[in-house]
């Protein structure tokens, strides 16, 4: 039997500390879908991803992967499933070449050959990481930062790739070369789920979405039904 | 101004020659061949033996501390478990020994021992990453230094009394592991342990430089120790690397108590001087740098040396004392440097 949703998040409560940030939040996602979380900073769209990967443990509700709970799982076990964070702040080994982070991104990977072939794949998508492959991270731009950051998520061949606000701080050139490649990778398989402020673009390139607002899904739907909304238009587009 | 890459050879040996590391080295360097031929080469022969085998505990330390955090103030004592160990297997060996000579078990019986001390190290080492650091991590990150500092500190006295309660405070030593010839080396008779150590310590270096920089593992200490929660994101498992470090810590600690068991005997304070030297070691070159410790290590026995030799036997540890307070007021960051800055280097 086949299990058809990828991802499920059922009433989800999270937080940090006493502070309450997510109030039963639930979404899902299938296999090869394209799904967007977006709204206002502080809604605690961060907050979501870190819940679901186990950075920040849960006070109640349940997460789903594969049909699997990953609850009370860390991180890293999480990783070696196939679900892949891309945080905003990248974490990125800074003492390390563009090279080395990618090989670490290949960690759990036991196959030698298919961490040749992701790397290949990394290079082809990210031309300036190829270019700058023995060049320190530390010493690298916001959008290589960014690049890199993806392309060592890619690295540990996920099926479910989460990327928190690829596009913050980004040059609007960079922006487009980010989105870009996401749509690259999703056009061959992976499924994508983003926490993204710039919500005309992301509405555009997703499938669905959901609005995130005060720690709560206030509204979810098809992306272009989304675009198309008044409350939408008014508070996130100014129109 | 051209790119440093792109400049002709001669300016690029010019530039580096100037850097503080660079001149630090060479005056090391300097010092230590004026003080040979003024006062003998025994100067240069201990320098080299001891200062090894500090880099190799100041390697522990500075790794322990960097990839960790953990302000280590029981790595003495896994030197002098290295030695306890290692005396109690060379021990029995060597009345086996004496009844039936056999020349193959005498030159592999101080192997044995040596390893013997330093594996033993290493599972206290875990037992104490497991039992100790493991549930603090759990319980609280805040003051986390402080906190293991002083936990060390427990640590330390637990094992010197101990040691002291189950094995009686006598001097456990050998007088030679191997039972060879002194060698010669530059007109200086240097006996077959002394010769030993510093190999032992040199292809320590270079297999801990290779260990870090090409092994799967090795890379993952070094990414636990750049970023915790990105080594987490690739799929790190953080409770294994972290055991590992420690036990590759102490492991070095202890190599060096072992290895030296003919100079240091064991006893449950013999780890004072040393852990003192590998903090003076760590500070002196910069907290949580790991390959300037190599450099470190020698300067600091030098020092120690030619202040014994040229001022006096008691003031071994003074002046490598007043060294680290001028470096802590005007660069607190180290010789070669780390991440902390001072009120002179801003």
């Amino acid at each position: 039997m086949e299990v058809s949703l990828l991802l499920e998040v059922k009433d989800l409560d999270s937080g940090y500390g006493f502070l309450q940030v997510l109030w039963g939040v639930s979404l899902h996602v299938d296999h090869g879908e394209f799904v967007c979380v977006i709204g206002p900073n502080g809604a605690g769209k961060s907050t979501i991803f870190k819940t679901i990967c186990g950075l920040v443990p849960s006070a109640k509700g349940e997460i789903l992967f594969k049909g699997r709970c990953i609850n009370k799982l860390e991180t890293n076990r999480i990783c070696q499933r196939g679900l892949c964070y891309i945080s905003e702040e990248t974490n990125l080994f800074t003492g390390m070449t563009v090279l080395e982070n990618l090989i670490m991104g290949g960690y759990t990977l036991k196959d030698k050959k298919k961490k040749k072939q992701l790397l290949d794949d990394v290079f082809s998508l990210f031309p300036r990481l190829e270019e700058r492959r023995n060049q320190l991270a530390g010493t690298m731009s916001g959008g290589e930062r960014k690049m890199l950051a993806i392309g060592r998520g890619i690295m540990s061949d996920p099926e479910l790739l989460l990327v928190d606000e690829p596009s913050l701080g980004l040059a609007p050139v960079i922006t487009l070369q980010v989105m870009r490649a996401m749509e690259v990778l999703r056009k061959n398989g992976m499924t994508l789920i983003l926490v993204e402020q710039n919500v005309k673009k992301t509405l555009q390139i997703t499938d669905r979405g959901y609005i995130l607002e005060k720690g709560q899904i206030a509204m979810q739907g098809r992306s272009a039904d989304l675009a198309q909304d008044e409350h939408v238009r008014k508070v996130f587009l100014g129109v | 101004m051209e790119l440093l890459s792109k400049r002709p050879l001669v300016e690029r040996i010019g530039y580096y020659l100037r850097s503080p590391v660079v001149l630090t080295i060479l005056g090391t360097i300097g010092l230590l061949i004026a003080a040979t031929l003024h006062s003998g080469s025994y100067i240069l022969v201990n320098t080299v033996v001891t200062g090894g085998m500090w880099a190799l505990m100041s390697m522990g330390l500075a790794l322990v501390f960097g990839v960790m955090n953990i302000a280590h103030f029981a790595i003495g004592e896994m030197f002098m478990a290295g030695g306890l160990f290692s005396y109690f297997v060379i021990t029995p060996l060597y009345d086996y020994l004496s009844l039936n000579p056999n020349e193959t078990l005498a030159a592999l019986a101080p192997i044995l021992s040596i390893l013997a001390g330093t594996i033993g190290g290493a599972m206290i080492g875990v037992l104490t990453e497991i039992f100790i650091f493991r549930p603090l991590r759990r319980r609280s990150r805040e003051q986390w230094i402080m906190n293991t500092f002083i936990l060390t500190l427990g640590i330390s006295v637990v094992m010197i009394n101990g040691h002291h309660l189950l094995f009686g405070s006598e001097f456990k030593g050998v007088v030679s592991y191997w039972p060879y010839q002194p060698i010669t080396v530059l007109g200086t008779l240097i006996s077959f342990d002394r010769a030993f150590v510093f190999v032992c310590s040199i292809v320590m270096m270079g297999g801990f430089w290779i260990f870090m920089k090409f092994t799967k593992i090795g890379q993952a200490i070094r990414a636990v120790s750049q970023d915790e929660k990105g080594a987490l994101m690739v799929g790190v498992n953080l409770n294994t690397i972290q055991a590992l470090t420690m036990a590759l810590s102490c492991g070095l600690a202890a190599l060096s108590g072992a290895c030296l068991l003919f100079m240091f005997p064991s006893y449950p304070t013999v780890g004072v001087a040393p852990l003192y030297n590998a903090w003076f070691v760590v500070i002196v070159v910069g907290l949580g740098n790991v390959a300037g410790t190599i450099v470190g290590g020698f300067m600091v026995a030098m020092f120690q040396i030619l202040t014994t030799v040229y001022i006096g036997e008691g003031w071994g540890l003074v002046f490598p004392s007043l060294i680290i307070i001028v470096i802590l007021i005007f660069k607190p960051s180290g010789l070669f440097g780390t991440a902390v800055r001072g009120i002179l280097d801003q």
